[in-house]
């Protein structure tokens, strides 16, 4: 029976060579968009999923509005851990970790250069499932300056010999860690990544008792069917009974006062939401995580493409329901029951998924390098191979063929036979079929629109008035290593005839940038924390920012320490208005509350993110750590070249480290850049499956009507008539599917803007241009076809009778 | 064999019935060659497409070998008719997609006999229809006269006590058309029932007994 159906239903693909090439080549786009999108998704969820206690595992954060700032923050203070860990019945485990920043290595001499180093609490391997493979597994970290490093490293450093007992030099601050373990490399799919974790117990920060500053990543181990929720609820009163006696210390006020103008406190973040829902300031995460969103998006796109697919198996089989209706007649006549005839459409569906399928895999391997580099994973083929994938692609598979091929199978196995046999069959299907059209176009006009939306906000972004000139921006980092010849060298940039202007700071608008933060203060009284940018008399003019009051530092006016320039948001919030300059205000310094004065405002510029709001900034005068330098002329191969053999002069242990500013600059929006290429992708294969599948309709159209237009032609219809005939009912079809499909990508593209503080408005003409290609194309689809039914000979149409 | 008291069947068009069958009663004896005469319109097709119980009927009872058709639910009826009746249609109606032997093999298949059997079973049809050279050719590539033989072969497959005929030969000429009468009298003499529609006098002469409908009843023996 199996036999029969297969050969019945290999006959029909064979003759119907056309239709089943648009199910075919539409299946097989969207099941390798499954696939890929499946990989992706599960990727992305699988985040420390591998630590034993990934469901029991909890980060303390801390989240607060002080003085209209918002703070969010995934460090907390020292004694936090300890503290919880007390103070709450729930909590087995806490331990800490720290991130240090700069961290050059050393080894008998030999320079290793910059490595990921974090301080962690000795309990840390008991929480995080970091497997030691050489040297003390159980208590590595018992003993101040003792480190656990990762395979790689030790391979680096000590190669074959054993690294166990051996002694690593921090140099730049002249630390000696000796190695105790060492532990497998951390997995990829974990939101941190250290090559060296050091135990905290020689680490001065980690003994501080203050809960008025943050340092540490926190992370708790619940007890099995701990609510999260309810270990949360005991937090305020633990702050307030730590933090109280302190505050009222530092700022003269108590808990209480303070959280009436203000609100403050700590949250628990379970480990598994890290990756995907972490929203805290960049300089309190670890790593650029990923985001719930586009995994949301991503699948949508998956599904639809899927569904649209589906949709042309299901339009296109029912269509030919007048080519199949005398088979199933007869059919029914030789004996067969309607189950019968169910389980051969069902086998039809069945092969031509296994086919499709066969061709996504092909398509899937051909396009892995494009995926990989597009979605930032390294996926291989073989990942499918594995059979909980093979599995899952089978399940999916099946899926297919019920989605595809049900609505055919029980629609053409429920014709009557004598009707079949005469070709008589009840017209409904036309309008279930009408709706799936709409249905794809909605997905199509939607996908397009959602496209021109995303490319006009990449627009704005590359064009918008920053406030400064980000093109022919040369960033050349950590120029401090050069020590005693770091002048000799900014002296060297200065020199060169290709360079316009040099600066010497380590702040810089775009991508990596030093942070100084610091509490700002009005007639001794507590404002808010500020960020500050440590430059020279050179940095405004360099980026091209604009002086609106006031003057520059300058030289000739000898020490300018006490003296700094704000933004107009700064000016704002302090209160100063247009005549700021010469007022003045304190700032937090290690020496106590210092007096500063205004010597110039600067206009806004957006020296974090268009994600954000511009914030206030100060600017005072302490050049160090990096030189910005702007180029003549686009092409800066020459300067690098130059630079590279000046820096090799005076630092031959490490190499250069630049950057292009307008490099960083896009970088920062990588993951909507992506998104927009991704979108574009998607929209152009939807709207293609979704043609194919129109084309495929239209030519069962003008087959019905093959006797209408010979007629409707010998009584004087001109071709352009017919197209129109033939077109109009379609187009109308695709002109409804607007209707629904553009209120409802206004609405999430949208909420998609508001990621941006900086965003353009969804202008009516993006509605207008993608009515206009979606129609287009549709019409494009539609008019070849129709043209051709319209164009043949009315003889030969009408002698077929 | 089958009886059919007081049969009616119409169709309403426009608040009015046309009746398609109007209080007609037949009765069938095992053996018979029935031949069913009438003009276009006089209601030959549907009097045998509600006798395969393909169609039904608003008024009157039909007995089929004793079982009251009337009564019963159509997926009963279904099986009655896939295990007692062949169908022959005037159009041949054969599956364009199979072979000779394919298409005669698909009621087997419906009825889950065996490959073997199966086998054996088409074997046997083919010689005694004399294609057995034409197999493995498609319908298209046959005569209408041969697509006939093989649309009398596939109904003749499952053994049926009765064969409804539709104008057999109504797209046949006239000597491929006495080929198939020829046929028709010798699987009646081997005991098969056989009813046929048919618009030629000298074909009913086949048969051993002729009815005339006139407007959906029998107006003469």
């Amino acid at each position: 029976m199996i036999r029969n159906y297969l050969k019945t239903g290999s006959r029909n693909i064979i003759k119907n060579k056309g239709t089943f090439a648009v199910n075919i080549i539409g299946l097989a786009l969207g099941i390798a968009s499954v696939i890929m999108i499946m990989l992706y998704v599960l990727d992305e969820l699988s985040y420390d999923r591998f630590n034993e206690k990934a469901d029991q595992i909890v980060r303390v954060v801390f989240k607060a509005e002080v003085n209209g700032e918002q703070m969010n923050e995934a460090v907390v203070m020292a004694p936090v851990a300890q503290t919880l860990k007390n103070d709450l019945p729930e909590v087995t485990q806490a331990t800490r970790l720290a991130k240090s920043y700069n961290n050059r290595l050393e080894h008998k001499g030999i320079y290793y250069g910059q490595s990921e180093l974090g301080y962690v609490d000795p309990n840390f391997f008991d929480v995080f499932t970091l497997p030691i493979i050489n040297g003390n597994k159980n208590t590595p970290l018992d003993e101040p300056n003792s480190v656990v490093i990762s395979e790689s490293l030790a391979k680096n450093i000590f190669g074959n010999t054993e690294p166990i007992g051996k002694t690593i030099t921090v140099s730049n601050r002249d630390e000696q860690l000796y190695v105790s373990g060492v532990m497998k490399d951390i997995p990829k799919n974990s939101h941190f990544h250290f090559d060296l974790l050091v135990s905290t117990l020689g680490y001065d920060q980690a003994q501080k008792t203050s809960w008025m500053e943050s340092d540490f990543f926190t992370y708790l181990v619940l007890k099995e069917g701990a609510e999260v929720a309810e270990v949360e609820a005991k937090l305020p009163a633990i702050t307030k009974k730590y933090m109280g006696p302190q505050m009222m210390e530092a700022i003269g006020m108590s808990y209480e006062e303070f959280q009436k103008d203000n609100d403050i406190g700590l949250f628990l973040q379970p480990l598994t939401d890290i990756h995907l829902h972490s929203d805290f300031s960049d300089a309190t995460t670890l790593e650029q995580g990923g985001d719930i969103k586009y995994v949301y998006i991503f699948s949508a796109i998956a599904i639809f493409m899927l569904v649209i697919a589906c949709i042309n198996f299901m339009n296109l089989a029912t269509a030919s329901a007048s080519k199949r209706s005398k088979e199933v007649g007869i059919r029914k006549v030789l004996g067969s029951n309607k189950n019968q005839l169910i389980y051969q459409f069902l086998a039809e569906a069945f092969i031509s998924t296994i086919i499709a399928a066969v061709l996504a895999s092909v398509l899937f391997a051909l396009s892995i390098p494009f995926f990989n580099q597009l979605a930032g994973k390294t996926i291989e083929f073989s990942t499918i191979l594995n059979p909980a994938y093979l599995l899952s692609l089978l399940g999916l598979i099946f899926l297919i063929t019920i989605l595809a091929g049900a609505y055919p199978a029980f629609y053409l196995s429920s014709f009557n036979p004598l009707n079949a046999l005469k070709s008589k069959f009840s017209g409904n299907g036309s309008g279930i079929r009408s709706g799936l059209v709409v249905f794809q176009f909605v997905i199509s006009a939607g996908l397009i629109l959602a496209t021109l939306v995303v490319r006009e906000q990449m627009n704005y972004i590359q064009n918008k008035d920053l406030g400064y000139e980000k093109d022919q921006l040369l960033v050349i980092k950590d120029t401090y290593l050069l020590e005693n010849n770091e002048d000799n060298f900014i002296q060297e940039i200065e020199n060169d005839p290709r360079v316009a202007s040099v600066t010497h700071s380590a702040f810089v608008p775009a991508g990596e940038s030093d942070n100084e933060v610091g509490g700002t203060f009005q007639n001794g009284e507590f404002l808010r924390r500020m960020y500050f940018y440590n430059v020279d008399e050179n940095y405004i003019p360099t980026l091209g920012m604009e002086l609106l009051q006031g003057r520059n530092f300058s030289k000739e006016f000898g020490d300018e320490s006490d003296k700094v320039i704000i933004n107009e948001k700064a000016a704002e919030i302090l209160g100063f208005g247009k005549d700021a300059v010469g007022k003045t205000f304190q700032r937090d310094t290690r020496e106590g509350l210092k007096d500063i004065t205004v010597m110039g405002v600067i206009k806004n510029f957006n020296w974090k993110s268009l994600h954000q709001e511009i914030e206030p900034l100060i600017l005072k005068k302490n050049p160090y750590g990096g030189v910005i330098l702007r180029s003549k002329s686009a092409n800066m191969s020459g300067i690098i070249e130059k630079l590279n053999s000046t820096w090799n002069q005076y630092n031959p242990r490490e190499v250069l480290n630049y950057s292009v500013l307008d490099d960083s600059f896009q970088h920062t929006y990588l993951k909507e850049r992506k998104m927009g290429t991704i979108l574009t992708l998607f929209a152009i294969l939807t709207i293609i499956v979704a043609c194919l599948g129109l084309f495929g309709l239209v030519t069962f159209t003008a087959e019905q009507r093959f006797k209408e237009i010979g007629i409707r032609k010998v009584l004087g219809s001109s071709a352009t008539q017919i197209v129109a005939l033939l077109s109009k009912d379609f187009l109308k079809l695709v002109a409804v599917s607007f209707l629904i499909a553009f209120p409802l990508c206004f609405y999430l593209m949208n909420r998609w803007l508001q990621d941006f503080a900086y965003r353009i408005n969804i202008q009516w003409y993006l509605f207008v241009l993608a009515a206009v290609i979606t129609l287009g194309i549709a019409f494009l689809t539609i008019g070849i076809k129709s043209f051709r039914a319209a164009s043949i000979n009315p003889i030969k149409s009408l002698k077929t009778e | 064999m089958l009886k059919l008291e007081h049969i009616y069947k119409w169709v309403s068009a426009g608040g009015r019935r046309i009746f398609l069958l109007n209080d007609l009663s037949l009765k069938v004896e095992k053996g018979e060659f029935l031949s069913v005469m009438g003009p276009s319109g006089s209601g030959k097709s549907t009097l045998l497409n509600i006798i395969a119980m393909l169609d039904e009927f608003q008024e009157g009872e039909y007995y089929f070998e004793e079982e009251a058709i009337h009564q019963l639910k159509s997926k009963k009826r279904t099986e009655i008719f896939n295990q007692n009746i062949g169908f022959i249609f005037q159009a041949y109606h054969l599956l364009d997609d199979l072979t000779v032997y394919e298409n005669i093999e698909t009621p087997l298949l419906y009825k889950n006999v065996k490959s073997s059997e199966r086998k054996a079973l088409v074997g046997d049809i083919l010689d005694r229809f004399n294609i057995v050279g034409k197999k493995d050719l498609f319908p298209h590539q046959l005569s209408g006269g041969q697509q006939q033989l093989v649309g009398i072969a596939r109904a003749l497959i499952i053994k049926p006590k009765l064969i409804l005929a539709d104008e057999p030969t109504g797209n046949l000429n006239s000597k491929q058309s006495d080929e198939i009468m020829q046929l028709f009298q010798d699987l009646n003499k081997e005991g098969v029932t056989i009813i046929q529609a048919t618009h030629s006098e000298s074909n009913a002469k086949y048969g051993s007994r002729t009815i005339h409908l006139l407007d959906g009843s029998v107006s003469k023996k």
